[in-house]
């Protein structure tokens, strides 16, 4: 025999390095040896371990950051110079190796306008900075720990007869939005006067007249600052978490000297510049204590959320909304928190927060898919303490069947995974990895998975496989490296090809899509994607999407796919995530029981004067659409349990500012079941998951008067957690809220919580409570 | 003024950074045992990607094979920057596998080790050449062939440092086998 164990062909051909001939001729010579066999696989037991582990180191890169101030860089390489050529004077000038006496990017530049972010203007006046100590010098110094923000007297004399009119001014400025494209456009080009040659630079510093750029330690983002004959311009990248510039700490690398003495005490929100793809940019960059009302935190995407008002029962008797059963908002929000940043407002929907919990709702006894539970008592979110407060909490609980594991229908699961460039960070493919390994072992012989991944290209890395196969899947789940553009859609097609080849009738039939969200390449446009995902609903096979990671988490357009896709849409931020939902409560996340489920809420104008919907702002629909069957709504799974909470003014209470009482009009007249005892009726419509007409159910609620503390757990917690998520999501209705009530009605309601995710809450209560201060 | 033509090369070098950057960082991290350094070096590849991609037509890496392209500028940046320092006096990798490595704080040196699996352990101990080419093969996934182009070690000569590398770290890890089983029970 030719082949000993010291032949590199052996590695070779476990790693599949092997071709046509040369593999035939190796495996002639093999001719089946036992031995050499077992040697093979020994090889490729420790390649793929080897792949897991190193797949699992850590390894920060450039960080988005440093890729935006590079590509910034070149942005300005390329319009000041021919291409190919250094731009003279410039930093780019490197002939050879000791070369680049100060590469770009370690002085930091204005952004491409070609950079998708949202641009954030601000401009620091200081009160004692005095004409013509504009200049200043930039100094960087890689590698330096975190720094706080230095202000010293300048090192080098502005030129004078340079203060614009609007320069050192005292106080920061604030320009209305609508005025914010009036705001001095950022081009591809620095603006003419940051190439000012007026403006003094010590050599060999570019001509550029930025003075530093570096990362925001409390908050997300990156700053510029640029010199300005009328005083710095800073450039907020991200967001601030104090909003304080005084405050503004800056991390490694650079330290800028503010010119002028004491503390930059001004900010102003000028306007958005640039504008993110996906993103509104009508919204209102800050609310004044400098966080992001529309919440752009580099590079991620939330859509806007108007929160639902008072309404008179009078004008709008019927509240109509879709359920909701995604969790993503509360592990996101939790994210920011853990990092000590307050989220964006646009990323708390307090549905999601409220149904991240579980509570102790009875399971439906009959045929019904779900139980419903109501309840009210007095209000928290009421201003009036020590008195009877005039408002009432209303709960409605749905609770759906439960599902045991053994009784779980076959499942026929397609893994659509994002292994792009973007998906390389620790939390994002690696976790993922870990996550759907978890999912896997919960699967049995009756179940199947498929993994399509999606890059530049798209492609099968397993075909449609029995889920006892779990070292196979593993193994493919294992293999899996980032790199690669995005298409999104080209997978998505795939995944749903697969899943549709081996549809179980009567089965879970899922794709579930696990991605940071930024689907760039080819997708998207005119609703495309969203109409396939429809159609394939429609067809009986239902998407999930599994959000991962940071700085690119595109949020809505998640949300929105889950929706669409009759799946559901979570947010793992850590493996204790994923076992709750992967884990704890699978048959939740694979088998629906029921879908299109709406709420009507008719309220008594005898007994109820106005009421408000705590949350399921973006689920809101049209009274007609609640007999509606062919609108879309949301679904429930086995075990879900969605909770709503209204706030109510009774007849008797206090008067809600509302319209005056109608000239031309008497109010209309009652039906004889206004004059019962009745607050309301819940009327249920849903369909079953392979159903197309609705089953309507009603539930109607008589208040008993009980006060808060006689309420159950559950509605207390729930209250709690809608406190919560009106302080982080700066409600209108906060009179009554803060958090030391919010952290008291969740302490007294924490129940049995198995899991510890209620005293997780009463942690994040007191994380946000701090950084709110 | 940037151009039509200008978008698109800058749109492409976009690309090719967000593709390739962490993975070329991570790479030559380990090469000079110093992260900062590394992303200079990655920068400067990038900038020549940028510059010979006016310059050169077709641009380098357009017939797919970038990557490769990235990692060698990048390797040659990499042994160029340890020469100047001193700290290489050949081509021999091995002297840069005794500088420290990437230089991460105390507590993050601990969750490090506490979350370095077996494998990686035994492949610390491995000669820099074997330890090189093992990276290139199983973190970023390079063919023998893109392996060769890389480094400048022959096609078979890949195969062997990797046949070898792989067969060393077997004979640690069933070596420690019970060792570590013992100690992982006892945390």
């Amino acid at each position: 025999m030719s082949i000993d164990a010291n032949d590199p062909r052996l590695t070779a051909y476990a790693l599949g390095e092997l071709a046509g001939e040369e593999r035939a001729a190796f495996e002639r010579e093999l001719n089946g040896d036992a031995a050499l066999l077992e040697e093979i696989d020994a090889i490729a037991a420790m390649a793929s371990l080897l792949e897991g582990e190193l797949a699992s180191e850590e390894g920060e890169g450039l960080g988005a950051k440093g890729q935006e101030a590079f590509m910034a860089g070149l942005a300005v390489e390329a319009s000041a110079g021919r291409p190919g050529r250094a731009v003279e004077g410039a930093a780019c000038e490197a002939p050879s190796a000791r070369v680049i006496p100060f590469p770009f990017w370690k002085v930091g530049l204005l952004a491409s306008a070609a950079a998708s972010v949202l641009l954030l203007l601000v401009y620091v006046g200081t009160a004692t900075m005095a004409p013509g100590d504009e200049a200043a010098v930039a100094s960087s110094e890689a590698g330096t720990p975190e720094r706080g923000w230095e202000v010293a007297p300048p090192e080098q004399e502005g030129q004078e007869g340079q203060e614009g009119e609007q320069g050192s001014t005292t106080e920061g400025l604030k320009v209305p939005v609508g005025e914010a494209p009036s705001a001095p456009p950022v081009s591809a080009t620095p603006p003419p006067d940051a190439v000012s040659p007026t403006v003094p630079m010590p050599p060999p510093v570019s001509t550029e007249p930025v003075v530093a750029s570096a990362d925001v330690a409390n908050g997300d983002g990156h700053v510029t600052i640029t010199a300005k004959p009328q005083g710095v311009q800073l450039r907020v990248d991200g967001r601030l978490a104090g909003g304080d510039l005084g405050t503004l700490k800056l991390q490694q690398g650079f330290h800028g000297v503010v010119p002028g003495q004491g503390q930059a005490d001004g900010y102003g929100a000028f306007g958005l510049l640039g504008g993110h793809q996906d993103e509104d940019v009508d919204g209102i960059p800050t609310d004044g204590d400098g966080r992001w009302r529309s919440g752009v935190a580099r590079g991620e995407s939330y859509a806007k959320v108007e929160e639902n008002a008072f309404k008179d029962v009078r004008t709008d008797p019927l509240s109509t909304f879709s359920v909701d059963v995604d969790t993503a908002s509360y592990s996101n929000v939790r994210r920011f928190l853990r990092r000590n940043t307050l989220p964006p407002m646009d990323a708390v929907r307090i549905e999601e927060l409220i149904n991240y919990f579980d509570y102790s709702y009875a399971p439906p006894q009959g045929d019904d898919p779900f139980a419903v539970h109501l309840e009210v008592a007095d209000s928290p979110f009421d201003a009036a303490q020590g008195g009877a407060p005039a408002r009432r909490l209303v709960r409605i609980g749905l609770k759906g069947r439960e599902i045991h594991a053994q009784q779980r229908p076959p499942s026929n699961l397609v893994f659509l995974l994002d292994v792009s460039g973007s998906m390389e960070a620790p939390n994002k493919l690696p976790l993922l990895k870990q996550s759907l390994g978890m999912l896997v072992k919960q699967l049995g012989e009756k179940d199947r998975v498929a993994i399509v991944v999606y890059a530049g290209a798209s492609g099968l890395a397993l075909p449609s496989t029995s889920a006892n196969q779990t070292g196979t899947i593993l193994g493919a789940l294992n293999r899996l490296n980032a790199g690669g553009s995005t298409n999104g859609g080209a997978g998505l097609e795939l995944a749903y090809r697969v899943a549709t080849e081996h549809f179980v009738p009567g089965g879970t039939n899922r794709v579930i899509l696990a991605t940071d969200g930024d689907f760039n390449v080819g997708v998207t446009h005119g609703g495309d994607l969203q109409r396939l995902i429809e159609d394939k609903a429609r067809s009986g096979v239902f998407l999930s999407v599994l959000g991962f990671g940071m700085g690119d988490l595109h949020d809505r357009t998640m949300e929105t796919l889950a929706d669409k896709g009759n799946g559901n849409y979570a947010y793992i931020d850590t493996p204790q995530e994923a076992q709750k939902v992967l884990v704890d409560q699978l048959s939740g996340t694979l088998v629906t029981i029921a879908k299109d489920v709406k709420l009507q809420v008719e309220f008594n104008p005898a007994q109820v004067q106005s009421y408000r919907l705590v949350g399921y702002s973006n689920r809101m629909l049209a009274a007609r659409d609640f007999n509606d069957d062919q609108k879309d709504a949301g679904e429930i799974g086995a075990g879900h349990a969605v909770t709503a909470l209204y706030e109510v003014i009774p007849v008797r209470g206090a008067s809600a500012p509302g319209v005056d009482p109608l000239k031309y009009q008497a109010p209309g007249t009652l039906t004889p079941e206004a004059a019962s005892r009745e607050l309301l009726t819940v009327k249920l419509r849903f369909k079953q998951p392979d159903g197309d007409t609705s089953t309507l159910r009603t539930f109607p609620l008589e208040d008993a008067g009980r006060p808060l503390s006689q309420a159950s757990a559950d509605l207390r917690f729930a209250a709690a957690v809608a406190m919560y998520g009106q302080l982080l999501a700066g409600s209108a209705y906060n009179e009554g809220v803060t958090w030391a009530r919010t952290r008291e009605l969740a302490q007294g309601a924490l129940g049995v919580d198995a899991h510890g995710y209620r005293r997780e809450f009463v942690e994040l209560v007191d994380v946000a409570a701090r950084l709110e201060r | 003024m940037a151009d039509a033509v200008d978008e698109a090369r800058i749109g492409w070098v976009r690309q090719a950074l967000s593709d390739h950057e962490r993975s070329l960082v991570r790479y030559v991290a380990r090469l000079l045992g110093d992260e900062e350094a590394a992303r200079e070096v990655v920068q400067e590849a990038y900038l020549r990607l940028w510059r010979a991609s006016g310059e050169s037509d077709p641009r380098p890496g357009a017939d797919g094979h970038l990557r490769p392209w990235l990692f060698t500028v990048c390797r040659n940046r990499a042994l160029d920057a340890l020469r100047r320092e001193g700290r290489m006096r050949t081509m021999e990798l091995d002297e840069a596998a005794r500088a420290p490595s990437p230089r991460p704080g105390p507590s993050e040196q601990a969750e490090k080790r506490e979350s370095m699996g077996r494998a990686l352990e035994a492949l610390e101990r491995l000669p820099a050449s074997q330890r090189e080419v093992i990276r290139l093969k199983f973190q970023e996934g390079l063919s023998y062939k893109e392996i060769s182009a890389i480094t400048g070690h022959s096609v078979g000569n890949v195969g062997t440092l990797l046949h070898v590398g792989i067969k060393t770290l077997r004979a640690a890890l069933s070596e420690d086998e019970g060792v570590t089983n013992a100690r992982r029970r006892t945390p």
